[in-house]
């Protein structure tokens, strides 16, 4: 089909697309006999001229309000198996749960492929609807975090791309995977198109593709999903032409899918390990992040198997060793003599899987972002992650499952009995620590208990007793809200806490929440998000996507009317220069309006109370927003809350 | 079934409390943060000439909050633990004026310099009259508190598998 290279004067656009709609009209229709007919009939380049107005007919139809007559519907399709069907197989194929998107027309045969190819149709994936690239992108982030493995995400040429291009940048240094698919239509709107679309992004994902035949697309796909959940996991990208969307697939078939081989220590290295482990005396091993809850499964086992002391990552962010597991604490003596780290320093052994900086010739700007360039020691970013002992740059969790089955080897049942001796002292110590620390923290978390504002403390400590028992995930950043959880709460799961944002970037909370509840949904659990309100408004359309597709989100605003550690940043500055605090308020302050969420949740059909300011009134509400979720509808609670 | 917290460690705690609140009693602390003494659980008793109504003005205005927040028990919290700085309206102003050409290289939440040109001694002694009607807004024990009993309760249940 030949393409108009030219740029758009917008009148002729205009009248173009008149005429081209008016064809559109006449095709619905006609009922193609044949391929050949259906290709003869297939609309040239736009041509200049009058164009009668659409009849009332038409633009109710146009709007979706009016079928066509049944005698009238074509018995047969222009194409009979679109390229995009093809694409959504592959991504039914990969197991991907998900496609959210933000609609734009580079990319409707694909959207018209997710809702209707398939039996059932729209289900694996199901298309999520997003208010903002950001939020698709975003959402796909929180999945990524909760689940281990990619959600996908649409983006409407060069205009969507840019609209995500923080959320994939957010994604990427967060190390988590997330499949893009941007689509690009060189024929139709100039500034929506560019000859290498993912350019533009290209520091910041780790792979991208921009097939030119509809295989090679299938096969990209493929390998879009493969490099997203290969150590480094982050964000990849496949920019997907129209044309190859729409063009007839005849007899083609999805290619067979290899999965990656991600490598791990080999058999000297595991034999080394398990020995260390299996001689010290008091073994000790540092779990880090590791990629899927398979992986601490697997760090687990080794730490039974060798009644080794564990130190977890679970309070700042997903897939670590969890809590409250015996092992876990201190252990009866610190004085370790054989340490290994998985993604985590380690006294003789750090098993440290590779990092961004391994990505540095995908920046060949050299932009630099994030400091992930070759920094010193103690720097910003991976650069600066020094580790102890020797370092092996594997996969941990690739790593486990040669050293595990090593331990097995080297065991005795002289090793086992010490093991079990040490597991029971460990297990006793730890337990001791855990509770000891818990009643200090427990006193400190009752300041201001009754106080007005409400203290973020009472928020997590009320909410603790009403989902300690549901299957949770905590999907919002703790630490503006005073990271109560990180004492308060257990974090035996691997999706228990999300962490933070990834680079700092606000706009997170929501949609990354929502990301994690259609990861909840699917499981049966529940999603909490403690809201920050600054980083709400970025995109509040979100809380929409919520209530439409009927998420398990409990969202309770944090809401000190303030962008609050930017507040005290300028009133420190106002202070250096000596000029004054009381206008540190101005750009740091959501007051004069105050915002009223409960208002905004409403307005985007979900429930919602508040603004609660009577501490006394929180668990009641809480009680009524657990229950909520339970049922499957998202609900917001507006607590007006002490700053910090 | 309310579940008793571990008394003797909690007795502890309150026991501790009590006899720094005792030695301290009427004791001053030196100005200026410099050398200042242990932070003490009851509030100062030095004289307050300061107008505490205007005083909760200049607080909220200047931002105290942010760091304090409202109640002084939140953040960077002072109440049930004041600072050596706080014993006298002297040893406040002396601190409020300590900070001056701090000019970290990095954004900093640190405790601003107010000089006597941005904040007269007037009103610091308005902001210190307010800071010192601040108690506490909690129980004196966490145990009073059922939530966090359930809490404490909870983790000494075995752990799901």
């Amino acid at each position: 089909m030949t393409k108009s290279k030219t740029a758009v004067n917008r009148r002729k656009f205009l009248k173009g697309a008149a005429t081209a709609a008016a064809g559109a009209a006449a095709v619905a229709t006609h009922i193609p006999a044949s391929d050949a007919e259906a290709a003869q009939r297939a609309p040239g380049p736009a041509q200049e001229g009058a164009a009668p107005a659409p009849t009332a007919a038409q633009i109710e139809r146009d709007a979706g309000n009016v079928a066509a007559p049944a005698a009238a519907r074509p018995v047969q399709r222009a194409v009979i198996r679109p390229g995009s069907d093809l694409m959504v197989q592959v991504l039914k194929d990969l197991g991907i749960e998900y496609v959210a998107l933000n609609p734009g027309s580079s990319f409707e045969g694909l959207q018209e492929s997710l809702i209707n190819y398939g039996n059932p149709p729209n289900r694996m994936p199901e298309l999520i609807t997003a208010l903002h690239e950001e939020s698709a992108v975003t959402m796909a982030h929180g999945y990524g975090k909760a689940t281990g493995v990619p959600m996908a995400a649409l983006l409407h040429g060069t205009i969507g791309v840019q609209h995500a291009a923080m959320s994939i940048y957010q994604a990427y240094y967060d190390r988590t995977p997330a499949l893009l698919i941007a689509g690009r239509d060189l024929g139709f709107i100039q500034a929506h198109s560019a000859n290498d679309m993912a350019g533009m992004v290209r520091s910041f994902t780790k792979w991208d593709a921009q097939p030119k035949t509809l295989a090679e697309t299938l096969t990209a796909l493929q390998r879009a999903y493969n490099e997203a959940i290969t150590p480094p996991m982050g964000p990849t990208i496949v920019v997907v032409d129209i044309e190859l969307q729409k063009e007839e697939a005849r007899e083609m078939k999805v290619p067979a899918r290899t999965p990656p081989r991600i490598a791990g220590v080999d058999a000297t290295q595991a034999r080394e390990i398990a020995k260390g482990l299996l001689e010290a005396q008091n073994p000790r091993i540092a779990v880090g992040r590791l990629r899927t809850p398979d992986g601490v499964k697997q760090a687990v086992q080794l730490a039974e198997l060798v009644g080794a002391s564990t130190s977890t990552a679970a309070t700042q962010g997903p897939m670590s060793f969890p809590q409250r597991h015996p092992l876990c604490g201190p252990g009866a003596t610190t004085a370790y003599d054989y340490t290994v780290g998985l993604e985590a320093e380690g006294a003789q052994v750090s098993i440290i899987g590779p990092g961004l900086s391994t990505l540095l010739e995908r920046d060949p700007t050299n932009i630099g972002f994030g400091g992930i360039a070759p920094a010193p020691a103690g720097g910003r970013g991976d650069a600066g992650r020094a580790a102890r002992g020797r370092v092996i740059a594997l996969d941990a969790e690739a790593s486990l499952a040669p050293i595990v089955e090593e331990v097995r080897r080297q065991m005795t049942p002289d090793r086992q009995r010490l093991v079990q001796e040490r597991s029971a002292k460990h297990a006793a110590a730890n337990e001791k620590a855990r509770v000891e620390a818990l009643q200090q923290a427990l006193e400190q978390k009752k300041a201001g208990w009754d106080a007005t504002p409400i203290s973020t403390a009472r928020i997590y400590a009320e909410l603790w007793p009403l989902i300690m028992k549901e299957d949770w995930c905590l999907s919002s950043p703790s630490g503006f809200s005073g990271g109560h959880n990180t004492q308060l709460w257990d974090h035996d799961k691997p999706y228990r806490y999300l962490g933070g944002q990834g680079a700092g970037g606000m706009g997170y909370g929501a949609p990354a929440s929502v990301g994690a509840a259609l990861a909840a949904k699917s499981r049966g659990r529940i999603v909490i998000n403690v809201q920050t309100d600054g980083d709400l408004n970025y995109a509040p359309g979100v809380l929409w996507t919520a209530a439409h597709h009927q998420l398990p989100l409990l969202t309770i605003m944090h809401n000190n009317r303030a962008w609050h550690q930017e507040l005290m940043f300028v009133e420190y500055m106002c202070g250096v220069r000596g000029r004054g605090g009381e206008r540190g308020h101005i750009g740091t302050t959501l007051r004069n309006p105050s915002i009223d969420y409960r208002m905004m949740a409403a307005g985007y059909g979900m429930a919602g109370e508040g603004p609660i300011t009577d501490p006394s009134k929180l668990s009641a509400a809480l009680k009524r927003g657990v229950a909520s979720v339970k049922r499957g509808e998202p609900y917001l609670i507006d607590v007006i809350t002490q700053p910090r | 079934m309310k579940q008793k917290m571990n008394t003797t460690f909690l007795g502890a705690l309150v026991a501790a409390a009590v006899a720094l609140s005792i030695a301290s009693a009427g004791a001053q602390a030196p100005a200026g943060g410099q050398g200042a003494a242990r932070p003490r659980s009851q509030p100062p008793t030095s004289p307050v000439t300061g107008n505490a109504v205007t005083g909760k003005q200049l607080y909220e205005g200047y931002s105290c909050y942010a760091c304090h927040g409202y109640t002084g028990e939140t953040g960077r919290a002072f109440v049930g633990n004041w600072s050596g700085n706080l014993a006298t309206e002297t040893s406040f102003i002396a601190f409020l004026r300590g900070r001056a050409n701090v000019a970290p290289a990095q954004p900093s939440t640190s405790m601003p310099n107010f000089s006597a040109a941005t904040l007269s001694d007037a009103q610091a002694k308005d902001i210190y009259a307010y800071i010192r009607t601040f108690r506490s807004h909690a129980p004196a024990n966490a145990e009073d508190i059922p939530v966090l009993n359930q809490i404490l309760g909870a983790s000494q249940q075995p752990a799901r598998p």
